[in-house]
């Protein structure tokens, strides 16, 4: 029984590492796809990527195989499977999300690997913008969002936003709502927390605290619990807006956002021309997508009686559920 | 060379659960003096030894230890000249570390516990000697860890660990009752030995009234905090395991049990 | 696939730092310490804020090492003073650190890649990254298992030792039995910052939630050498809790390379764990029998 499961054991690790090493020998370019964890948005974001290596007419199996792993929100897992992808030598990686591509970029030092991120808001600030690296950055689009709100609700005074404080890119997209929502007639209410369990609490304090409405970004922690958010202010009266069509779908009223997928899609174009050799990461500015995507749901409209001007109702479309 | 002047000890001072275990006890042990203390459970016995020993404060009273009041020191600052050996054999060693680690832990108290060598190879000859003096063929087990030996074997050594140093006093915590007949018998007479040979003064609070009686120049009977007997000299000599037993059955009887 | 071994091994060397720190509390001290959560990222964060200053790489290790220290010394405090149960008193100063450590690095926080780390150190500029950041970590993890062990040995470590095994003889030894823990947690949190520091030099950033698991990770390892090496008693803790961190390693590294759904890798991880720990119990049963 004992030499049974030792010799299962060193049976497992000798056979994954070597199917590590017999991969990389194989003439089909590998694509190693490091996504950070699962959750609708980066789903989104990798299954456009494919979609827009197939659009630029590169075929699965042909022109390339790829490894996809999921991290499941772990640092540690993250550094991982980068170092997984450097040791077989992919053809290039594909980051998707913050931690994702800074293991990605690590892993990669020392050799020639392209990385092509996604869903990053800030490149810059990550310091992904220089070397073998591209990619597509996810900037929330605060005034369209602000626009949209007060298109709206021509009445509402304050925004409420909650927020986790360890991530830059939350703490960025605050900052830039707090500069620009006076000239919209808002004030914001934004409310830190540190941890996904604190986000449900901040939404009971801020709405005794009378915000007129809730904007929702692209924070983890709080899309992760975004359902009994919108139970609590659905019961208050209060509309959330959203900054994904994933968030609209779940129950957001509106907004005005990323189509994750088509952020997915741009990647995989750019991934598509350093795998032909039509030109280099290295040398491929990183894109900010600058069309955003309106989505309403018209039930959560129709429940908080807030109706769409018809000067913005073309550009609208539904994804109730 | 031990003393509680005035002694009282009210425990949960104003609650329902207030219970009063010394109201102005005093007791003067002089240097030298082997006292076996008895006395039924609630008697006070373990009370006596934590004040003494500092894990329990007294309401009021002075404890002098070495001539000197030792009211305001910590526990740990007051074993620097206090030994002790609990019931448990567990408690007197460390089961992880060797009989060696364990007597030269024991060796160093008192000094610096600094980053010199824990175990001092120079010492060997002289820890194997006392093993030896045991009786028990511990000093070939010098290198097997604590927890491998037997109860019996690790009250053995915790009463050595307990000695090794120079004392004020030692405690001796009903260290025979988790004993089995014979191993007890065996580190009572040991006990005795040590305590006579290194001219301790020692402190014994024990259930077995044979030993009280045939062990020590001293015998205290409490209850409900008081001392009932207190006899020493030659009338301790003449003490039989029965006549305290007398006194002590007369005791319980008052207390309705 | 040689590259993969030297990565991962890399990672099992880097890690086993912190798997030291939680052998000290774990094992010696038989305290379950949470600080590790908050003193890991600690680490990486004080250094990810040296190297962006320019501070040189080879500083950021003592610097790491005496934060650390001070995370321990609070856990210590308010354990031993402040007379709070151990989980919480880690969890007390975990929560703090989470504030701590962002405060410290401002947010999430990357190095730039012109900015040295110690694995780029000139007298290994001939050797290829890879196989720098394997020597540089080996190295630093063999050093701090001779210092510990030596540590062991000595008057000051047999004390310790005494501490989490029978706590009662250190007071009967005149020894304040509450500064003895705080020493210990001191070292080990010490310890758990350094690993954060050298990951900080390895992945060139710091992020906030990178402690989170830390414990745990920390736990396994421990435990995964102690029962593999239970019946060799000439093998060290130092070097069981080592061989825990590179299997624990190994295994996630084989979950990954298994090619199995990309959800599936945390499972896979476990059942890898349950297997050694299998294998470890039933060498023993085996023994014990014969």
């Amino acid at each position: 029984m004992k030499k049974a499961l030792c010799l299962i054991l060193a049976l497992v690790f000798v056979c994954s590492f070597a199917a590590c090493g017999a991969e990389s020998g194989k003439s089909v370019p590998v694509i190693g796809i490091s996504q950070y964890g699962e959750h609708a948005s980066l789903d989104n974001c990798r299954e456009g990527f494919l979609a827009g290596l197939a659009e630029a007419g590169l075929v699965e199996g042909t022109d390339y195989t790829y490894d996809y792993q999921n991290a499941g929100f772990d640092d540690n897992i993250a550094t991982q499977i980068a170092q997984n992808f450097s040791s077989k030598n992919v053809a290039l990686m594909c980051a998707i999300a913050t931690p994702a591509a800074t293991a990605c970029y690590a892993a990669a030092e020392d050799k020639d690997i392209p990385v092509v991120f996604t869903a990053i808001t800030d490149p810059v600030q990550a310091h992904l913008d220089s070397g073998n690296i591209t990619g597509t950055s996810d900037k929330l689009p605060v005034d369209a969002q602000l626009e949209l709100i007060r298109a709206l609700q021509p009445d509402a005074k304050t925004i409420g936003i909650l927020y986790t404080t360890s991530e830059p890119n939350s703490v960025s997209a605050i900052a830039e709502y707090e500069e620009k929502a006076p000239a919209y007639g808002f004030t914001v209410e934004a409310l830190g927390v540190t941890a996904q369990s604190e986000v449900t609490q901040g939404a009971d304090t801020l709405i005794r605290k009378g915000v007129d409405c809730f904007s929702n970004l692209t924070d983890n922690n709080v899309v992760g619990v975004l359902p009994s958010i919108l139970e609590k202010t659905n019961e208050a009266g209060i509309p959330v807006y959203g900054s994904e069509v994933e968030q609209v779908k779940l129950g957001c009223v509106a907004c005005a956002g990323i189509d994750y997928f088509l952020l997915g899609k741009d990647t995989g174009a750019m991934a598509a021309k350093i795998l032909r050799g039509e030109a280099k990461a290295s040398e491929m500015e990183y894109k900010t997508i600058s069309e955003y995507a309106y989505y309403t749901n018209s039930a959560a409209l129709a429940q908080m009686q807030i109706t769409v001007p018809d000067s913005i109702a073309s550009t609208m479309q539904d994804a109730a559920a | 060379m031990l003393e509680l002047c005035n002694i009282t000890k009210v425990f949960n001072p104003g609650t329902v659960t207030e219970t009063t275990v010394f109201s102005d006890f005093s007791l003067s042990v002089q240097k030298g003096e082997f006292v076996s203390v008895v006395g039924s459970n609630g008697s006070g016995k373990t009370t006596l030894l934590n004040i003494l020993c500092g894990s329990v404060a007294p309401t009021s009273g002075e404890v002098h230890i070495g001539g000197k009041v030792v009211n305001r020191q910590k526990d740990y600052e007051r074993y620097r000249t206090i030994g002790r050996v609990y019931q448990d054999p567990a408690l007197g060693t460390c089961p992880s570390l060797t009989v060696f680690e364990n007597l030269s832990l024991a060796d160093n108290k008192g000094k610096r516990f600094g980053l010199s060598a824990g175990v001092n190879k120079k010492r060997q000859p002289f820890y194997r000697e006392q093993l030896a003096s045991l009786g028990l063929g511990l000093e070939d087990k010098m290198h097997v860890r604590m927890g491998a030996l037997s109860g019996g074997q690790r009250q053995a050594v915790a009463l050595l660990m307990a000695t090794l140093t120079p004392l004020d006093v030692l405690i001796l915590d009903e260290h025979t009752a988790a004993l089995d007949p014979r191993t007890a018998e065996t580190i009572m007479e040991l006990t005795n030995r040590i305590v006579r040979e290194k001219e301790l003064t020692a402190l014994m609070v024990t259930h077995n009234l044979r030993y009280a009686a045939e062990y020590g120049t001293r015998l205290l009977m409490l209850d409900k905090g008081q001392i009932v007997l207190d006899v020493s000299g030659e009338e301790k000599k003449t003490t039989t395991t029965e006549s305290i037993l007398q006194i002590f059955n007369r005791i319980s009887i008052e207390c309705g049990n | 696939m040689t590259d993969l071994i030297i990565s991962t091994l890399t990672q099992g060397f880097i890690y086993a730092l912190l798997s030291y720190g939680v052998f000290i509390t774990y094992k010696i001290l038989d305290f379950p310490d949470l600080t590790v959560d908050g003193s890991f990222p600690l680490g990486a964060a004080v250094t990810a804020v040296l190297l962006t200053r320019g501070v040189h790489p080879y500083l950021t290790l003592p610097i790491a090492l005496a934060v650390g220290a001070l995370a321990g010394l609070v856990t210590g405090l308010i354990h031993v003073r402040g007379h709070v149960r151990d989980l919480l008193a880690g969890i007390i100063t975990m929560t703090a650190l989470f504030s701590v450590n962002l405060q410290i690095a401002g947010s999430n926080l990357t190095v730039e890649r012109k900015v040295d780390t110690i694995f780029n150190l000139p007298f290994l500029s001939g050797i290829s990254l890879l196989y720098r950041k394997l020597i540089v970590s080996f190295v630093l993890a063999l050093l701090c298992k001779l210092i510990l062990d030596a540590y062991f040995r000595t008057k000051n470590g047999l004390l310790l030792r005494a501490v989490g095994d029978n706590s009662t003889l250190v007071t009967s030894l005149a020894k304040d039995m509450g500064s003895v823990k705080i020493l210990g947690l001191v070292l080990s949190n010490a310890l758990v910052a350094l690993a954060g520091c050298v990951v900080c030099h390895e992945q060139r950033s710091f992020s906030a939630t990178m402690g989170t698991g830390q414990v745990v990770f920390g736990l396994a390892t421990v435990i995964i050498g102690s029962t593999l090496f239970k019946k060799l008693g000439f093998v060290k803790g130092t070097t069981a809790a080592a061989v825990g961190s590179i299997l624990y390693k190994i295994c996630i590294q084989c979950a990954i390379s298994l090619g199995l759904p990309a959800n599936f890798l945390k499972l896979i991880t476990a059942v890898l764990f349950l297997l050694i720990l299998l294998a470890g119990n039933l060498r023993k049963g085996e023994k014990s029998r014969a």
